[in-house]
C-alpha cells in the first residue's frame, strides 16, 4: 500500500511557496492538455469495473481434474528436483517421483511401492530390497536396481540431497543378485526401513548429466509416478498430469491436477468454502459451520493427530528444573482440555504423558501411565504438593522462591505470529501464576526463539517434537547422548539436554530387532523412563490438516474411511491417497486402498511377511 | 543540465550507501540462515547435509567484511545469487517471476489515485465549501484511515465472496494463458480491479488532501488574482496558475510512492493472493534468506533512487528556479 505522509508534504509547500515567481515568467505547459489523459485513465478505470459487473464465475470444471492446494505459497517457482522435500513444488517427491516404500501414517504400516520387498540379514546389519520390476520412468526407460542404487550413491557424494540423513546411519549400498543391499553402522530395523523407503528414486541415466545436482531445479522431470507429466507452469498455478502408462492397474483415475498458489490464509479459505477447491490442507476455524454445513453430502475434514506432539520444554540444565518434581509440578499445574478447546480450537486432545501421539498409537501402552502416574493430568493441589516438596516454597506474597530464598523468574518463550500457539502459552503462563510461579511470556521472532532454543537458552519454550515412524526417533531426540549437546552449542533436538543411559540401551535394542511383539515390550520400556522422568512436558499432538470436496472429485480418505492421511503435505503418503482420486460416481475400488499396490498384469507384492502390523 | 548531473552523483552516492546497509541489516537481525533452514526440516537433518546445504548456499563463517567484498564483487557481475528460501532458484529469476505483476498493479493503482486524488483535491481548492468539497476529502480520508487489511478484506468478501463479482484471487484466471490478446486482458484487469480498488481507496485521500490544502494557498496569492484580473478562463487559471504550482510537493510525494511501488504491496497480494514482490520479501524475511532480502532491497533502492531522479527531471520542467 502506498501512503503520503500529508505532514511531511505540507512543510515542503511552505518552503516551495514563498519563493515562486509570478507565474508569467515561466514557460508553461499547458496543464489542461493533460486533462484528456487524466480522464482517459479514469475511464479505464470505470471500464475495468465494468467488465467485472457481470458475474464473476469460475469457468466451469473439466472432467477428470482435481484442484488440490498442498501448501500454503504466494508463488511457485519451477523446481522438481526430488532431493528438496521442503523447496521443490509438492508433487516432486511423492506424484512425480516415487519412494521405495510408503509408511502409511494412518494404519501403521509399510507399503511396498518401488520396492516389492525387504528384509534384514546378518544380525540386522543390512537391508536387502527387491526392486519392482516393470515401471518406467517417463522417458520410457525401465527402472533399475542401478537406478536405485545410483539416487543414494549420489547422496553419499553430495551430502546435501541426502535431507533425511541416511548416510549417518548407512556404510555402503550395493548390488547383489539384482537385489539392493544397505549396510548399516550398527543395527537399525524399523526406522532404518522409514528413512531408506521414503528416498524418491531417479533416473541414474539421466541425472548422470546434471552438472550439479544440489543447485539444479530439475524444470523438467523424469520421473515413475502417477502424475509425471507437467502439462503447464506458471506462477500463479501449475498442472501436473497422468502418467499414460503408470504401473498400477487402473490408477491414478484422473486426467490432471492443478495446484494453485495461495499467499494468504483468508483467500485460501474463502476459496476452500466456496467450493472451489476439492483437497486442501487448511486451518479453518469452526469448520464444522463455514465449511460442512454449506454441503454436507460432500464435504467433510479429517484431523488426525498424525505430527509430533507439542511440547513445553524446561531447561533440564538449569535450576529448578533439573529437578524432575518440579518439570511435574510444572505439567500438572497445565489445564491442557482449555488449551485445547481454546488455542486448538478442540481441533486435537490433551496429550498424556508418554508424548506420544496417535502416530505411534500401536507402540502406546496404556498401563505405564496406570503404574507411573500420568504426569500430564490437570492437578493443583499435586502440583503445589510436588513444588513444596522440591522446596520451592512460597513468600508473603505467594510467590514461589528458589530453595535458598533468591527470587525465581521464568521466562516462556514462544514465537511471534504463531496465533494458536501463542494462545496456548498465555494459558499457560496464568495457569503456572495460579500455583505461584512468576512466568512471563516472551515472544520471540522465529530466528530468534529458535536460536534460543538451540543454544539451550531458555527457561521454558514451546516446540515440537518428531514425528516419524517408529518411538524410536521419538525417544532418541528427547533422551539419548546421540541428540544431546552441551549447552551453547546447537543443538538439533533434545533441546531440554536430558539424556538416560537406560533409554539408550533400550533404544539401541529397538533398533536391533524386527520382531513386532518385542519392539512393542521396548517401546513400554522406553515409555516408562519418559513417563518416570518428564524430560520434557507433552501439551497436545500436532493435529493434521486436511479437506475434501467430492463434488467433482472423489476417493480421498475420510474420518469413517481413514485408509490413509488425508493431509496432501505429508510425503510420501500423500501418494496412496492420490492415485485413488477419480472423477464422482464413476465407482469406487475400496478394498485395496492403503494397501500393497497392485501391479499391471502382476500380483500384489506383501514387502515383508515377517514384520505383521 | 549540470544540476541534473549533480543529482546524479548524488544517487550514485545514495545507492552505494543502501546497498551496504542492505548486506549489513539482515545479518545484524537475531538468527541466520541456516538455523531457519534447519528448521523447515524439524531437526530431521543430518549435521553433515546441513554443512553441505550452507556450502550449496554460499553460506560461509568468513568474517563479515569479507562476506561483504564477495558480495559488492558480485552484485559489480550482476549476480545475486542462490535464493535459500526458492532454492535453487538464482534470486533474478525470483525476482522477475513477480516483478512484473506488481508493476502492473500497484504501479496503475498509485498513478491512478495520483491523477484521480490530484484532480479532486484540485477542484474541491476551487470549489471550496461546494459539496464536492464538504465530502470528498473527508470521506477518502476516512477510508484511508481504515486499517487496510480489513478495507481489502471488506471489498474481497463483499464484492468477491458475497456478490460473486469479482475474482477472489490471482492476476488472471488459472486455465488462461498468459499471452497478447483481449480475453486475456480482459480478464487480468477483472483480475486487478478489487486489489487496484482497495490501494486507489487507501491512498486517494493523501493526494486528495494534500493538494487540496497547496492550492488553497496558492489561490490567495496575488498572480492568481491577477490572472483572474486579465480575464483569462478559469479553467486556465485553475490548472496552469494555481494547479501547476501547487503540483510540486505532490510530485515530490508521487516519486517516493512510485518507488515504493517495487516494494510491492505485501498486505493487497495477501489478501487477493494476487503475485508480486510484496510476499516474496515477506517470505525472504521470514526464512532470513539474505541473498533474496538484499535482491529484493536492492530493486526497491533502485527503484527510489531512480523514481527520484525522475521527479528531479520534472522539476526541471516544471519549475524554472531549478534550471538555473
Amino acid at each position: 500500500m502506498v501512503r503520503c505522509p500529508v505532514a511531511f508534504r505540507r512543510g515542503h509547500l511552505e518552503f516551495e511557496l514563498g519563493a515562486l515567481p509570478p507565474p508569467d515568467t515561466m514557460k508553461s505547459i499547458p496543464l489542461h492538455r493533460l486533462f484528456p489523459i487524466s480522464s482517459v485513465i479514469v475511464c479505464l478505470f470505470a471500464l475495468l469495473g465494468a467488465t467485472g459487473c457481470k458475474k464473476h464465475r469460475p469457468p466451469p470444471r473439466e472432467q477428470g481434474v482435481a484442484i488440490v492446494v498442498p501448501t500454503q505459497r504466494a508463488t511457485w517457482i519451477r523446481n522438481f528436483n526430488p532431493f528438496f522435500e521442503s523447496q521443490a513444488r509438492w508433487p516432486a517427491t511423492a506424484g512425480i517421483y516415487e519412494p521405495l516404500i510408503i509408511f502409511n501414517r494412518s494404519t501403521g504400516q509399510f507399503i511396498p511401492w518401488l520396492a516389492t520387498a525387504w528384509r534384514f540379514e546378518e544380525n540386522n546389519l543390512k537391508l536387502i530390497l527387491t526392486i519392482r520390476k516393470g515401471v518406467r520412468f517417463a522417458d520410457g526407460a525401465e527402472l533399475t536396481p542401478e537406478d536405485v542404487i545410483y539416487t543414494f550413491e549420489l547422496m553419499h557424494q553430495k551430502r546435501a540431497l541426502d535431507q533425511f540423513a541416511v548416510w549417518s546411519h548407512v556404510k555402503a549400498v550395493s548390488l547383489k543378485d539384482e537385489e539392493v543391499v544397505f549396510e548399516f553402522n550398527r543395527p537399525f530395523t524399523t526406522p532404518g526401513l522409514f528413512i531408506i523407503g521414503r528416498q524418491p528414486i531417479v533416473a541414474a541415466h539421466i541425472w548422470k548429466k546434471v552438472a550439479d545436482p544440489v543447485k539444479f531445479s530439475d524444470p523438467h522431470p523424469v520421473g515413475t509416478g502417477p502424475f509425471n507429466q507437467v502439462l503447464k507452469f506458471q506462477s500463479q498455478v501449475y498442472e501436473v498430469g497422468a502418467n499414460p502408462d503408470y504401473w498400477q492397474e487402473g490408477k491414478p483415475g484422473l486426467k490432471k491436477l492443478r495446484i494453485p498458489a495461495f499467499g494468504g490464509n483468508e483467500a485460501m479459505a474463502l476459496a476452500i468454502i466456496r467450493g472451489e477447491i476439492d483437497w486442501s490442507a487448511a486451518f479453518i476455524p469452526s469448520i464444522d459451520r463455514v465449511f460442512v454445513e454449506k454441503d454436507p453430502e460432500h464435504r467433510g475434514y479429517y484431523f488426525p493427530s498424525l505430527e509430533g506432539t507439542v511440547m513445553l520444554y524446561a531447561n533440564t540444565q538449569r535450576a529448578p528444573y533439573s529437578d524432575v518434581r518440579v518439570r511435574k509440578a510444572i505439567s500438572h499445574a497445565l489445564n491442557r482440555e482449555r488449551i485445547v478447546r481454546i488455542a486448538m480450537q478442540g481441533y486435537t486432545r490433551p496429550a498424556n504423558a508418554t508424548g506420544f501421539s496417535d502416530l505411534y498409537k500401536h507402540f502406546f501402552d496404556p498401563k505405564v501411565l496406570e503404574e507411573e502416574g500420568d504426569f500430564t493430568e490437570y492437578d493443583v493441589s499435586k502440583a503445589n504438593a510436588l513444588f513444596d516438596a522440591a522446596g520451592l516454597s512460597r513468600d508473603e506474597d505467594g510467590i514461589r522462591r528458589m530453595p535458598d530464598g533468591s527470587e525465581l523468574e521464568i521466562n516462556l518463550n514462544c514465537v511471534v505470529g504463531w496465533s494458536d500457539w501463542i494462545i496456548a502459552a498465555q494459558i499457560m503462563v496464568a495457569d503456572l501464576r495460579e500455583v505461584g510461579l512468576d512466568v512471563t511470556l516472551r515472544t520471540y521472532a522465529f530466528g530468534a526463539w529458535f536460536q534460543k532454543l538451540q543454544l539451550g537458552d531458555f527457561d521454558l519454550s514451546m516446540s515440537w517434537s518428531d514425528g516419524s515412524a517408529t518411538p524410536w526417533s521419538f525417544y532418541q531426540r528427547q533422551m539419548s547422548k546421540d541428540t544431546l549437546r552441551p549447552l551453547g552449542e546447537p543443538a538439533e533436538n533434545n533441546w531440554q539436554r536430558f539424556r538416560s543411559e537406560e533409554a539408550e540401551k533400550l533404544l539401541e535394542q529397538f533398533a536391533s530387532t524386527v520382531d513386532d511383539l518385542e519392539q512393542k515390550k521396548i517401546a513400554s520400556e522406553l515409555q516408562r523412563i519418559f513417563v518416570r522422568e518428564a524430560p520434557a512436558i507433552p501439551l497436545f499432538p500436532g493435529p493434521t490438516w486436511g479437506e475434501y470436496n467430492t463434488k467433482y472429485v472423489e476417493g480421498l480418505p475420510s474420518e469413517a474411511d481413514p485408509y490413509a492421511p488425508l493431509a496432501p503435505y505429508k510425503a510420501p503418503g500423500q501418494l496412496l491417497s492420490m492415485i485413488e482420486l477419480r472423477p464422482s460416481g464413476t465407482g469406487a475400488d475400496s478394498e485395496n486402498r492403503g494397501k500393497a499396490p497392485i501391479q499391471k498384469g502382476g500380483e500384489r507384492s506383501f514387502g515383508n511377511k515377517r514384520m505383521k502390523p | 543540465m549540470k544540476f541534473l548531473i549533480r543529482r546524479l552523483g548524488f544517487y550514485l552516492l545514495a545507492a552505494w550507501v543502501s546497498l551496504t546497509l542492505n548486506f549489513f541489516i539482515p545479518r545484524l537481525a537475531p538468527g541466520d540462515p541456516a538455523s531457519a533452514l534447519q528448521a523447515t526440516f524439524q531437526g530431521k537433518l543430518d549435521p553433515a547435509a546441513l554443512e553441505a546445504m550452507k556450502v550449496a548456499f554460499g553460506l560461509t563463517d568468513a568474517p563479515l567484511y569479507e562476506q561483504y567484498l564477495t558480495y559488492a564483487w558480485n552484485l559489480l557481475h550482476g549476480d545475486l545469487g542462490i535464493s535459500i528460501a526458492h532454492f535453487p532458484a538464482p534470486v533474478t529469476e525470483v525476482i522477475g517471476e513477480a516483478l512484473g505483476w506488481t508493476l502492473f498493479l500497484a504501479g496503475i493503482s498509485v498513478v491512478i489515485s495520483f491523477v484521480l486524488g490530484t484532480f479532486l483535491g484540485i477542484v474541491s481548492a476551487w470549489r471550496r465549501g461546494g459539496i464536492l468539497d464538504s465530502i470528498a476529502p473527508a470521506s477518502f480520508i476516512f477510508l484511508g484511515a481504515f486499517p487496510y487489511f480489513w478495507l481489502a478484506m471488506l471489498l474481497l468478501f463483499v464484492f468477491g465472496f458475497l456478490g460473486g463479482w469479482f475474482p477472489l484471487r490471482h492476476a488472471h484466471s488459472d486455465q488462461l494463458e498468459i499471452e497478447f490478446s483481449l480475453t486475456f486482458a480482459l480478464d487480468a484487469l477483472t483480475h486487478a480491479f478489487l486489489p487496484a480498488l482497495s490501494i486507489v481507496l487507501a491512498s486517494l485521500g493523501g493526494w486528495l488532501l494534500s493538494m487540496r490544502n497547496t492550492m488553497i494557498g496558492i489561490l490567495s496569492e496575488e498572480y492568481v488574482t491577477m490572472a483572474q484580473a486579465k480575464g483569462l478562463s478559469n479553467l486556465r487559471v485553475m490548472l496552469n496558475y494555481a494547479a501547476r504550482n501547487a503540483l510540486l510537493p505532490n510530485i515530490t510525494g508521487f516519486g517516493m510512492a512510485l518507488g515504493f511501488v517495487l516494494s510491492g504491496s505485501l498486505l493487497t497480494e495477501i489478501v487477493f493472493s494476487y503475485p508480486g514482490q510484496g510476499y516474496l520479501l515477506y517470505e525472504a524475511v521470514k526464512s532470513m534468506d539474505y541473498p533474496l532480502m538484499q535482491g529484493l532491497f536492492l530493486a526497491i533502492t533502485v527503484a527510489v533512487l531512480a523514481a527520484n531522479w525522475c521527479v528531479d527531471v520534472a522539476y526541471v520542467f516544471l519549475d524554472p528556479r531549478t534550471r538555473r
